[in-house]
């Protein structure tokens, strides 16, 4: 008996011990990644839609009116995506 | 050429001009280092799976350290859906690696610090997920541009919202890639040019400035080679699994 329960205890600490590791090395590959992630999310959204903006004021002959209201429609969606991939690393 | 740091990045043609109809198609030199690194991926795979001992030598080392890096790395964002694009995942990580790590020898050039080299591969990535989101869900794949549970006087403008995030996907792929690898490099080219100018006197300084950059720098390519696909496997996880 005695050395059946030391083999479930050794393996239930080897479980926790390789689940430890694996938490820790995924932590600091990604985050170091997601850092540069975001910053170029917020700025990428804002870029496409002023281009689609310009775009349409293009096609439609309604010079300025068209940019700006997509101007801030793309920083809306840049900040939408930011908070969406913070919200993916934290769990 | 050592005063103008951006120099390192001019393109020209090798060998002779190659028309094709209105477009330009010569070798150039970016086309030979990409040549290159796609030849010593080639190299290193091959002998590295050549022989399959139970005692690794170091090309098997590296060969089977990269499989199991990729295929965790899938596993891990995209799930076992995402196992038949191994392949194609495997090959863009190690291009771009390989790419970013021939930039970093002396008097070569680096492909990824071009931002249309950069911007066809996520375009092409971005093309690709997108055709594979309308294969497995059919027209049900624009769900992805409908959240559920927006009242429906705002839905008009999330719908736009929710597009425009999604055109931005290789915008924000491709820049990332190519404004590290310029701004690496063009920062590591001032910081030599200040060793030139200030001489045995003051460059000592900047040496060792263009020493730690050197090592950021090698960090920098592994890391974004490893963004790069990282993001490539998100992508393909949100067209294969539907869900918002």
């Amino acid at each position: 008996m005695p050395k059946n329960q030391f083999k479930t205890r050794l393996q239930i600490a080897k479980d926790k011990l390789s689940k430890k590791n694996l938490d820790s090395k995924n932590q600091n590959s990604s985050s170091f990644g997601a850092a540069f992630k975001l910053s170029t999310e917020l700025v990428a959204a804002v870029a496409v839609g002023t281009i689609i903006g310009f775009i349409l004021d293009k096609t439609f002959g309604t010079k300025p009116w068209l940019i700006i209201i997509f101007f801030f429609v793309g920083v809306v969606s840049g900040i939408i995506n930011v908070i969406r991939s913070a919200k993916k690393m934290q769990r | 050429m050592a005063t103008n740091p951006m120099t390192q990045f001019e393109v020209y043609r090798i060998g002779p001009e190659i028309k094709v109809g209105a477009f330009d198609i010569s070798f150039t030199n970016a086309s030979l280092f990409m040549v290159i690194s796609s030849i010593a991926i080639l190299i290193i795979f091959n002998l590295g799976s050549k022989k399959n001992s139970l005692l690794p030598n170091k090309l098997q080392l590296l060969a089977e350290l990269s499989y199991t890096f990729i295929s965790k790395m899938i596993g891990d964002t995209a799930g076992s859906q995402a196992r038949p694009y191994f392949a194609f995942i495997f090959s863009l990580f190690m291009f771009v690696l390989f790419c970013n790590m021939f930039g970093m020898i002396p008097y070569t050039f680096t492909v990824t610090s071009h931002i249309i080299v950069t911007f066809m591969l996520a375009s092409f990535i971005f093309i690709g997920v997108t055709i594979i989101g309308f294969i497995k869900h059919g027209f049900g794949y624009l769900k992805l541009f409908v959240p559920s549970g927006v009242p429906a006087v705002l839905l008009p403008l999330i719908v736009i919202i929710e597009i425009i995030s999604y055109l931005s996907r290789p915008i924000s792929l491709s820049v990332r890639l190519f404004a590290n690898m310029m701004a690496g490099h063009t920062m590591m080219k001032v910081f030599g040019g200040f060793v030139v100018s200030l001489g045995i006197v003051g460059g000592w300084l900047p040496l060792s400035f263009s020493v730690a950059l050197t090592g950021l720098e090698i960090l920098v390519a592994f890391l974004q080679a490893y963004v790069f696909a990282i993001l490539t496997c998100i992508y393909l996880n949100d067209a294969l699994n539907l869900h918002h």
